[in-house]
């Protein structure tokens, strides 16, 4: 009988029953492969648990503390709808694209201008109060609520167990939903030179299309492969850095 | 005592009490098996946090005929690998070659190199080389003793596949542990 493969000795150092008997048996026996399991159990033996520093005796009284609060945050949040989000920001950026790009009370404002106005000097003015209006900022903070609601759909989708199939239409049809925003947002942010942003939405838009244009159950494979998409594109991690980014830019703006 | 199950019930009404008392019950284990992957306090603190965050928002799709264990194990070990990914991509793969070089010309006897905080290292070193799927399932293997059938579960991945981690793992870190050793590979 043949020695045992590299993997019989994984197999064997870890007391996996999948080895099989007769495997077993020759192994019992053969000088060789005694020999070759002792080589690789004298390096698996010295990879010895790292020390797990303790934590604490509070530790989860800490944890659930931090959490608490978080999880308040969620639902006040959940009050709205993602929906109802999506809608909101959706009309404030239009209605304030309409309000920017179409008054009647003054000249109509050079693209590359609206571009530019937040480094220059001359705040751009609503029309009807009179009172600066720092349009980098409405879109950065309406920016920011999609990137929180689409980030909740990738994370979730990545969650899933692919095992036969799988409902997700509720994540197709907030892609289906976010989908929209994400092409309005991509091109106001191009507009105002928000490159980091419009790149982002510009990797997301493929993403978000092909979830929406998923049926609402899905195979094991097709599930893996778009959550092998998301992961590989390290979606999940480049949206939580760029809201970061956003949401700190946003609320700079407002203290400015 | 109420089972899982049985809380994650009580939480879909509703009910944050049961929440915590499955935070309560899984936070240590979750803590002990990032810090594993990750090597890292604050990390492993983060990604407990994030993980019953998640799990917290996704509790609607828990099957409640699967382990919750396992299932909560496995938002960890997204998490995990998240992190990682986003750390490796941040900071790039550090290079441990001139730090294993330098530990096996050490001056130092083998015994001492192989009991000592030098093979710590070294074990950390090769743990590092490993992708975040090598690593975790060799950890929970390993250091967890979970079956591989289970590894498979919380990886997502099918049983063969599972095997090929293990193997692939364990390879590389025999292939860069044998000078502390002298084992034949």
């Amino acid at each position: 009988m043949s020695h045992l493969t590299q993997e019989e000795f994984v197999l064997s150092y870890y007391s996996e029953p999948e080895l099989g008997a007769d495997r077993s048996e020759h192994l019992a026996h053969c000088e060789a492969c005694i020999a070759e399991l002792a080589g690789l159990a004298s390096v698996l033996d010295r990879v010895t648990p790292v020390e797990v520093p303790d934590p604490g005796d509070d530790y989860e009284a800490r944890v659930w503390n931090r959490l608490h609060w978080r999880l308040r945050g969620e639902k006040k949040r959940d009050r709205f709808t993602w929906v109802k989000s999506a809608l909101i920001a959706a009309t404030v950026v239009i209605a304030f694209l309409a309000g920017v790009l179409w008054s009647p009370s003054r000249p109509v404002v050079e693209s590359s201008r609206i571009a530019t106005t937040t480094a220059t000097s001359t705040p751009l003015v609503d029309s009807s109060t009179r009172r600066p209006v720092d349009s980098t900022r409405i879109l950065l903070v309406v920016v920011g609520e999609h990137f929180d609601q689409s980030e909740r759909v990738l994370v979730e989708l990545t969650n899933l167990t692919p095992n036969g199939k799988t409902d997700i239409t509720t994540e197709r049809e907030r892609a289906e939903e976010l989908l929209a925003g994400n092409r309005l947002y991509r091109r106001t942010a191009l507009d105002r030179g928000e490159e980091d942003v419009a790149t982002l939405l510009d990797e997301l838009e493929p993403v978000l299309l092909q979830i929406a244009h998923s049926p609402s159950h899905v195979s094991a494979e097709e599930l893996r492969a778009m959550q092998k998409r998301v992961e590989t594109k390290g979606l999940v991690f480049k949206l939580r850095v760029v809201r970061a980014d956003v949401n700190r830019t946003a609320a700079t703006s407002t203290n400015i | 005592m109420e089972t899982d199950n049985e809380l994650v019930t009580r939480v879909r009404g509703g009910d944050d009490e049961a929440f915590r008392l499955l935070v309560e019950r899984h936070t240590r284990p979750i803590y002990r098996a990032a810090y594993r992957i990750t090597a890292n306090a604050a990390d492993a603190d983060d990604i407990v946090q994030e993980t019953f965050l998640r799990a917290y928002r996704a509790i609607e799709r828990f099957d409640a005929r699967a382990s919750f264990t396992t299932w909560i194990h496995r938002i960890a070990i997204n998490c995990s690998l998240d992190l990682i990914d986003s750390r490796k991509r941040r900071d790039g793969r550090l290079n441990h070659d001139e730090d294993l070089a330098a530990i096996a010309s050490s001056t130092a006897s083998p015994d001492r190199i192989v009991h000592g905080l030098e093979m710590q290292r070294a074990v950390a070193s090769a743990m590092d080389r490993l992708s975040g799927n090598e690593r975790t399932a060799f950890v929970l293997r390993h250091f967890e003793g979970m079956p591989l059938d289970e590894i498979g579960q919380v990886l997502g991945t099918q049983l063969n596949a599972t095997k090929n981690t293990v193997f692939r793992a364990v390879k590389k870190l025999r292939e860069q542990l044998q000078p502390f050793t002298g084992s034949l590979i």
